[in-house]
C-alpha cells in the first residue's frame, strides 16, 4: 500500500501505469494544478543535472596514484601487523607454558618435602586421629614426646575413656 | 603479462574486473578506479561541496571497497556497491559534521568561486564575467537550498537526478526500502521547488 507521497513521486517520474495511474489521476482534486507542479519538477531535476552534473575531478592521475600508493602503505601496514601479532602470540604462550611449568615445579617440590610421611608410624596416625574425634573421648588430651636421634616417641593419653579395638598395638 | 592483455581489452566487464581483484590483482583495482572516479567525486563533491574533502572522502570509499572487495558476492552491479560504501562514508561524515557544527557548510564554496585560479590563468574558453558571475550566483543557490536538507534526502536526489538512478538501485545502495526512496524524494523536491523556485523559473 503507497502512501500519497510515494504515489505522487511515481506519477512525477512517469512510474505509474494502468489502474493504478488511473486511480491516480482520477483522486487529484485539480488535474492541471498537478500538471504544473509536474512540469516544475523537470525544471528542478534539468536545473540540478546541468548545474551538478559537470563538477569534474581535477589531476585524475594523482588521485589514483595517490590511492594506489594509499592502499600500498595499509596493505604492508597490515601485514606487518599482522605478523607481529601471530609472532607475539607464539611467543607469549611459550613464556605462558615456560612459567606455569616452573611454578608447578616449586609447589610440587614444596608439598613433597613438607609431607616426608616415613617419620610417624601407623599406630601415632590412628591414635591422633581419635583424639579429634568427640564422640569417642570428648575429654581426652594427648601429649607426645619424641626424641630423634633415639627414634623413640612417647604419647600421654589422659581421659581416654575406652581404646577402639582397632587401635591397639598390632 | 596475462593481466595487462585482459585489461588492455575495452570490454572487460566490471564484474570480471572484480574477480580479477579477489584474486589479488591490484591493476583489476585500478581499471574499476579509472572508470568510476570522477561520478564517484561528483557524487561526494555534490553531498559536501568541498573540493578537498571531496577528494578525501573519494579515496577513504576506494580504499574501503579495496579492503572489502572479497565480501562482495556479485548480486549487484560494482557501481550500486561500491556507491553504498561512498554513500555510508559520506553521510556518516556530514553527520559527524553536523554534530561538531564546525561553522557554514557553504563557506568553502564561496572561497573556492572567490580563489579560482584558473579564471586568471586561462581566460580563454571561459564564459564572460557577467556570465560566471551568474552561474555562481545559481551554484551557490543550489548548494545552499541542497545544504538544508538531511544527507539521507541530497543522496536521494542527487542519486536521482543527477545519476538517474533507479528506484531499487537508490534503496540498495541507502540499504532502506524503495516506499523510503519515493517518500523522500517527496519532500527533497518540495523543499528544493520552495527554495529554488525563482531560479528555474527563470531560466
Amino acid at each position: 500500500m503507497k502512501t500519497f507521497e510515494q504515489k505522487w513521486t511515481a506519477w512525477l517520474d512517469g512510474q505509474l501505469s494502468g489502474k493504478e495511474l488511473v486511480n491516480f489521476e482520477a483522486s487529484l482534486p485539480d488535474k492541471a494544478a498537478a500538471e504544473a507542479e509536474r512540469r516544475a519538477a523537470k525544471k528542478l531535476g534539468a536545473l540540478l543535472k546541468e548545474q551538478l552534473g559537470a563538477q569534474a575531478l581535477t589531476n585524475e592521475e594523482f588521485f589514483s596514484h595517490q590511492l594506489r600508493e594509499r592502499i600500498g602503505r595499509e596493505t604492508a601496514s597490515q601485514d606487518r601487523h599482522g605478523g607481529r601479532s601471530t609472532w607475539w602470540t607464539v611467543r607469549r604462550l611459550a613464556w605462558s607454558g615456560a612459567a606455569s611449568l616452573a611454578a608447578f615445579v616449586i609447589c610440587a617440590v614444596f608439598v613433597l618435602r613438607d609431607r616426608n610421611p616415613g617419620e610417624q608410624s601407623q599406630y601415632l596416625t590412628q591414635i591422633l586421629n581419635a583424639r579429634v574425634d568427640p564422640a569417642v573421648s570428648p575429654n581426652a588430651t594427648i601429649s607426645m614426646f619424641e626424641t630423634k636421634e633415639d627414634k623413640v616417641t612417647v604419647l600421654w593419653v589422659e581421659g581416654l575413656q575406652s581404646l577402639p579395638a582397632d587401635y591397639a598395638a598390632k | 603479462m596475462e593481466t595487462e592483455a585482459t585489461l588492455a581489452q575495452v570490454d572487460v566487464s566490471d564484474l570480471e574486473l572484480v574477480k580479477q581483484c579477489q584474486a589479488g590483482q591490484t591493476e583489476a583495482f585500478d581499471e574499476l578506479v579509472s572508470r568510476y572516479r570522477t561520478r564517484v567525486f561528483a557524487m561526494i563533491y555534490n553531498m559536501v561541496h568541498n573540493e578537498q574533502d571531496a577528494w578525501d572522502l573519494a579515496q577513504e570509499s576506494f580504499v574501503k571497497a579495496w579492503k572489502s572487495i572479497n565480501r562482495f558476492r556479485r548480486h549487484s552491479s560494482f557501481y550500486t556497491w561500491v556507491y553504498r560504501i561512498v554513500m555510508n562514508v559520506t553521510i556518516d561524515w556530514l553527520r559527524k559534521k553536523q554534530i561538531k557544527g564546525a561553522g557554514s557548510e557553504f563557506d568553502d564554496s564561496i572561497q573556492l568561486k572567490e580563489i579560482d585560479p584558473a579564471s586568471r590563468t586561462v581566460p580563454k574558453a571561459e564564459p564572460l564575467p557577467h556570465e560566471r558571475m551568474e552561474r555562481n550566483e545559481i551554484r551557490a543557490k543550489i548548494d545552499n537550498a541542497i545544504g538544508q536538507l538531511s544527507p539521507e534526502h541530497r543522496a536521494v536526489i542527487l542519486m536521482k537526478e543527477i545519476e538517474d538512478m533507479q528506484y531499487h538501485e537508490i534503496a540498495e545502495t541507502l540499504g532502506c526500502s524503495i516506499g523510503t526512496v519515493m517518500s523522500r524524494l517527496f519532500y527533497a523536491r518540495k523543499k528544493l521547488q520552495n527554495l529554488l523556485r525563482d531560479v528555474y523559473e527563470n531560466i
